[in-house]
């Protein structure tokens, strides 16, 4: 009778037939090939002039940003400028996270709250986060109250949604349980609501993050005089587009690390979804 | 004020119990008629019916999570009012917290009720041990089988030392084998830990296996008591026994249950 | 019989709210702007931006185009890149699903360019395509691929793996396999992406009209910025809104249709 006990799930690994084309459909030798593919044609494309002088050789992208690692961008090396674009994230995204998750675990437990915020937050919700960056200029002018407002703006939205969700698709039955067991309303929250809308929570940060990139490069390319919006639309100004690419590449690697954080910190709060998510 | 218990005196009683649902605000379901039924101290019984003949609705009207339309539910002379610890529900579904790991899933109502840590685990530990799940303790619900989930599920509502159990179809989403192993298990729990048990199956075999008393409930809406057998095998039972198989002839033909 | 059950209804407050949250949100912002609480020059009421929506429809000034030619424009470069998003990203995502040597060779570039938000695109698409349509389009598309992708790919993925093992019992084909089995079950996950899709294209055209544009709903906001006329900038934001909300229930009925006549 132990071995029923002992029944674990395992997961199938799906088997393919083996043949002789078998590295050839390796995946990480195809992954070599479409990378080298990737930056030859690049490189190809930059000596051919494709887009005339738009886009720069792949080496001199390199080159560009080691220069910028040393030689200091108006005021500020490329690190600063990496700083000064993750500081806004972090602020405008801590605001709205800590008002939007709390208001949409309100929402989704207090029907009156419901009735009240639900309508206007409808009335908002279609307006592109990007859409408020011209009013933002009007009321803060262009400095950093401005950039950090519209970043709260474009993240509220996603935060408090999944958040609001999260709740309210959490199985009925589990509260009868804790109610069986002998728990209370306070309980039903604590023990089932926060800890089931975890996931919907983390994943609505994951979009509001994004979005919050999108946001505040936005603001830069306007109007700044530091973070990386402002170095690839100075570069786009000098007609220097080593500066551009090389812009969006450090864009891209710190995006995709912010996200893995995210990720990681998801994974640390919620180890229970750990094997669903690695499948 | 709790009531003089005379002996004798059922542990739960039910008496007349109708429900009617409202159904989007309008329709009406009738889904439980005039339904009475005395469980006695430590007596196992057993609500076997086909699907949708309000099995479940008596189990949680019993269990205070809904309340009667006409009718009323006794546990030990007390009118039920809502849900309490002293009743332990193993539901239909699993619905184990997939946050919490075996031993947090089982430890769930001590904790509630405010027990101190150290005492909690050692009651999570004992009914772990008792569902034969040790070394699972820090499995997280997705890990386990269907077979081991519901056996958390049971040790969670033991946990809680309820003086009633009431089951909902517990082994229903398992294969045979599973089953007839978590059957001779359930047999063995209420023998070390008895208690009185109400279970719902819509399974002959299972119900003669187990049973004190079988309770056949009819198959359409609404759901009525059919006939009310008393299973006198000596325990442990045999499926292939003579007397077992002969009940199990008399319920189907009774009942109109396919075999 | 008679029984006695409460009938569950909503209690009047709680139709009431609603409609007074919203009457009170306009209220005060009318009169915050009415008494002068906050400066003309940053905030205008919701009469004022009611009033310029109804004479933009004729009044080609200060921006240089009536409203209609600015949703118009908007609308064509959306769906241009909408389209093109739908054109590139389903097919390579459904055959990113099921062709490991497509997968090999796409998913590492897929990959290095969606971290990328489609607003850092604009200086790079201005040095390629200037200041034309073709920009526009092509940071809207960027956007829009990105779903398109990842929903048809995630579709083939969780395609029934007995389904496929059964179809190789019986000999099919790989490309067999993936025609009459992948597609069709990824569909669900494909209309998915419709509907995400126009959602990331209609955001992303506020990012690709943000630098340059002479027409166009968000040039009309930067426009009423630059002009200090926050009237001209709400305006612009409202019928974003309005006409993205339009769109989606447009292509939500045609989905719906869609779906209902495969189905059949
Ligand atoms: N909360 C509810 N509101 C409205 N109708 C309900 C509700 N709960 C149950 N019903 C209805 O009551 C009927 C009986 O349901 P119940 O779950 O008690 O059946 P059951 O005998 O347990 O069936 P099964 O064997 O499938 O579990 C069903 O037709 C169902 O639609
Ligand atoms: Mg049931």
């Amino acid at each position: 009778m132990v071995d029923i006990a002992n029944e674990i799930k395992q997961q199938v690994q799906e088997r393919r037939p083996l043949t002789l084309a078998m590295i050839l459909t390796n995946r990480w030798f195809l992954y070599g090939v479409s990378m080298l593919a990737f930056f030859l044609a690049w490189d190809m494309a930059a000596v051919a002039r494709v887009f005339s002088s738009g886009l720069p050789r792949p080496y001199e992208v390199v080159l560009q940003l080691w220069r910028m690692m040393f030689d200091p961008l108006a005021g500020k090396s490329l690190l600063g400028h990496i700083w000064a674009s993750t500081q806004r994230i972090l602020i405008g995204f801590t605001i709205a996270s800590l008002v939007a998750v709390p208001l949409g675990l309100m929402m989704a437990l207090n029907r009156y709250v419901n009735a009240i915020v639900k309508p206007l937050f409808d009335l908002l919700k279609p307006m592109p986060p990007l859409a408020w960056i011209s009013i933002a200029i009007l009321w803060f002018g262009i400095g950093e109250t401005s950039k950090v407002f519209i970043i709260i703006i474009g993240t509220f939205v996603p935060c408090l949604l999944d958040a609001y969700n999260g709740v309210r698709l959490v199985e009925p039955e589990l509260y009868d349980v804790i109610r069986m067991l002998g728990g209370n309303r306070r309980h039903e929250i604590i023990q089932v609501c926060f800890p089931a809308a975890f996931p919907a929570i983390f994943a609505g940060l994951q979009i509001a993050l994004s979005i919050a990139w999108s946001c505040v490069l936005a603001a830069e390319l306007v109007s700044a005089r530091s973070g990386l919006g402002f170095i690839i639309i100075l570069g786009m100004n000098l007609s220097r587009p080593a500066m551009v690419v090389g812009g969006m590449v450090v864009i891209a690697l710190v995006a995709w690390t912010m996200s893995q954080l995210v990720s990681g910190l998801e994974r640390f709060v919620c180890p229970w979804k750990r094997e669903i998510d690695s499948r | 004020m709790r009531e003089e218990r005379h002996p004798g005196q059922a542990k739960i009683e039910c008496k007349d119990i109708t429900k009617v649902f409202i159904q989007k605000g309008k329709q009406r379901v009738h889904v439980l008629d005039h339904i009475s039924l005395d469980v006695k101290e430590n007596e196992f019984v057993v609500i076997l019916g086909p699907g949708q003949s309000g099995k479940s609705t008596l189990l949680r009207i019993i269990a205070g999570l809904e309340t009667p339309t006409e009718g009323h539910v006794r546990i030990d002379g007390q009118e039920v009012e809502g849900p309490g610890p002293e009743r332990g529900l193993v539901f239909q579904g699993y619905m184990l917290f997939a946050w919490k790991t075996v031993l947090g899933n089982v430890e769930m109502g001590p904790k509630l009720r405010g027990v101190p840590k150290k005492e909690r685990r050692e009651i999570a530990a004992h009914y772990i041990h008792l569902v034969g799940l040790d070394g699972f303790e820090n499995h997280y619900p997705h890990q386990l089988s269907g077979g081991m989930k519901q056996r958390v599920g049971i040790a969670r509502a033991y946990a809680n030392n309820p003086q009633v159990m009431l089951l909902d179809e517990p082994f229903g989403q398992l294969d045979a084998q599973t089953r007839y192993f978590m059957e001779k298990e359930t047999a063995r729990i209420w023998e070390t830990e008895k208690r009185t048990i109400l279970f719902v199956t819509n399974n002959i075999d299972e119900a003669i296996y187990l049973a004190d008393r079988i309770v056949t409930m009819e198959g359409k809406l609404p759901g009525r008591m059919h006939v009310v057998y008393r299973v006198d095998l000596p325990r442990p039972r045999e499926h292939t026994d003579m007397a077992f198989l002969k009940l199990r002839h008399e319920i189907t033909e009774a009942s109109e249950l396919t075999l | 019989m008679a029984y006695e059950q409460v009938k569950v209804k909503t209690p009047l407050i709680l139709r009431l709210l609603p409609i007074l949250s919203i009457i009170t949100f306009f209220g005060t912002w009318q009169l915050v702007v009415d008494w002068e609480i906050v400066p003309s020059t940053m905030l205008a009421s919701p009469i004022q931006i009611f009033q310029l929506f109804l004479v933009k429809w004729t009044e080609v000034n200060p921006d240089g185009a009536l409203l209609s030619q600015h949703i118009w424009t908007s609308v064509q470069e959306a769906f241009t890149g909408y389209l093109l998003a739908l054109l590139v990203g389903i097919p390579l995502g459904l055959a990113m699903g099921w062709f490991i040597v497509v997968e090999g060779l796409s998913r590492p570039i897929f990959e290095m360019i969606r971290p990328i938000p489609p607003v850092a695109w604009i200086p790079l698409v201005i040095f390629w395509f200037g200041i034309g349509i073709s920009g526009k389009v092509f940071i809207i598309w960027i956007g829009g691929i990105v779903p398109c992708v990842i929903n048809s790919y995630e579709g083939v993925r969780m395609t029934n793996p007995t389904l496929i093992q059964m179809a190789r019992t019986y000999g099919a084909t790989d490309w067999q396999i993936f025609k009459q089995i992948c597609i069709p079950s990824a569909l669900p996950m494909v209309f998915g992406a419709l509907q995400i899709a126009l959602a990331c294209c209609w955001t992303n055209l506020v990012a690709a009209e943000l630098l340059a544009a002479d027409v166009g709903l968000g040039f009309l906001i930067t426009m009423g910025r630059k002009l200090a006329l926050p009237d001209m900038v709400l305006l612009g934001m409202i019928m974003i809104g309005l006409t993205g909300v339009v769109i989606g229930v447009v292509i939500n009925y045609f989905e719906k249709r869609l779906l209902a006549g495969i189905r059949r």
